[in-house]
């Protein structure tokens, strides 16, 4: 009992887990023409799922003439995901109508191109056609999971922006300069000596030079990947619990009585000091 | 002993019983609801007119009715014959009114406004297909022939009633 206790607990922590999703409507998709596609939604957002359809339109056409008015889009992989048919034979046209469905959360990925089509005699004017849906907002930054559509990309435009500087030791001024002068201690071995040594540490320091160089730049290389590293990582790893956090102090009404034992300990001890610093002015025994 | 036993049984039954009120309680879900969808508002395209009429510079009041039965109500929309309130008016004032169905929500339904029955202010319709209609009044008052209204604020009222058949 008390393990299913625990696996339920960590079901419900794992429940909780879970990213809240943000709501909105479309515009009018039929504000254009009678067919439109589903690009609805904010850009880079996963998981959009359509949850509604609303549409209101005003049909023209003489009240003896037969006319069916399809509201639907199709299926992605044949058939429709959504369709809705009034049929106005042998009614009056000019009066709207206004329908409203609730969807059962349908993927986007479903949804085809949406279209009003008409059998029969007549026209539709005025119409418009709105989607309410929701989506998980994890992925309005791609970069915030691997999973997110958009993500190579990102990364890919982040990496093509940051140029690396490679250190190439053969074109540093300093290591070509030494690489240049020959040093033959043959030639004449027995003119300036001290000249000859002097030459040596200078070379050395130049070599000593250019290696401290090429470490430093080499460190800020160093420096700069781990930065980026330090920077970008918690990016990828930073969860944001939600809910809400409720005020859990609670603050009971009441008068504050007095401290009257507080009070007398004051009182005695500011007489006890007046009693010392008036014992300074009393005459010496 | 059996015997009293029995004879004790076959009494019980007489025994005088209180008697006791057993309640019944119910509730009726309402079928049919009114909504005001949208206020009107009067133009004034002559000194001496004021309407509700786009044309006129007015809005349209708008009622919507929501029925979940068929064939269980009729809607009565009475247009007004006096202000609810305006300034003090001594001449008589000429209302005229007329009430059409404006939107609906099952193809069906438009055939509400051929349908429709008017008397008097009232206008009716029988709400034959469960789901929501849109009603608009025009409304139209013109005081003493020509005269000029005087200024200040008016406001009038259409009564709408769900009347079940």
């Amino acid at each position: 009992m008390k393990k299913l206790i625990v696996v339920v607990l960590l079901a419900l922590t794992a429940t909780s887990a879970h990213s809240e999703y943000l709501y909105g409507i479309s515009g009018n998709m039929a504000g254009t023409g009678h067919t439109w596609g589903m690009n609805i939604g904010p850009s880079n957002t996963r998981g959009l799922r359509i949850n509604g359809v609303y549409y209101q339109y005003t049909p023209v056409k003489n009240t003896e003439d037969d006319m069916l008015v399809h509201v639907r889009n199709k299926r992605v992989g044949g058939g429709y995901i959504f369709s809705s048919t009034d049929d106005w034979s042998g009614l009056p046209g000019g009066i709207s109508i206004t329908k409203g469905f609730n969807i059962d959360n349908l993927p986007i990925e479903l949804w085809g191109d949406g279209s009003i089509d008409i059998e029969g005699t007549g026209s539709v004017v005025d119409a418009n056609v709105i989607y309410s849906y929701k989506y998980n907002d994890d992925c309005l930054t791609p970069m915030s999971d691997p999973s997110c559509p958009g993500y190579t990309e990102a990364v890919l435009s982040m990496m093509n922006n940051t140029t690396i500087e490679a250190y190439d030791p053969m074109s540093d001024e300093n290591i070509s300069d030494v690489m240049d002068e020959k040093v033959d201690p043959e030639d004449e071995p027995d003119q300036e000596e001290d000249e000859g040594k002097d030459k040596l540490e200078k070379i050395l320091s130049s070599v000593d030079e250019s290696i401290l160089s090429a470490n430093v730049v080499s460190q800020n290389l160093l420096m700069f990947a781990m930065s980026h590293s330090s920077n970008i990582d918690p990016y990828y790893d930073k969860k944001l619990a939600g809910g809400v956090y409720k005020e859990t102090v609670v603050l009971d009404g009441g008068n504050l009585p007095d401290n009257k034992k507080g009070a007398r300990a004051g009182l005695a001890q500011q007489i006890l000091h007046t009693k010392m610093v008036s014992m300074q002015y009393d005459p010496k025994e | 002993m059996k015997k009293l036993l029995i004879a004790s049984l076959l009494l019980a039954p007489y025994i005088p019983a209180y008697a006791e009120n057993a309640p019944i309680a119910g509730s009726v879900q309402t079928r049919c609801l009114i909504t005001t969808d949208t206020n009107g508002v009067f133009g004034n395209p002559l000194p001496s007119k004021l309407s509700t009429a786009s044309a006129d510079g007015g809005v349209l009041p708008v009622i919507r009715y929501d029925v979940t039965l068929a064939n269980a109500y009729l809607a009565k929309v009475t247009t007004p014959t006096s202000f609810d309130s305006s300034p003090s008016l001594v001449d008589s004032v000429a209302w005229t009114g007329s009430t059409a169905v404006t939107n609906t929500s099952d193809a069906g339904m438009s055939g509400y406004e051929a349908a429709k029955v008017t008397y008097g202010y009232t206008t009716q319709f029988d709400l034959t297909i469960a789901g929501s209609t849109w009603f608009s009044s025009t409304v139209a008052a013109v005081y003493g022939g020509t005269k000029s209204f005087p200024g200040g604020s008016y406001t009038a009222i259409v009564l709408a009633e769900c009347i079940a058949k």
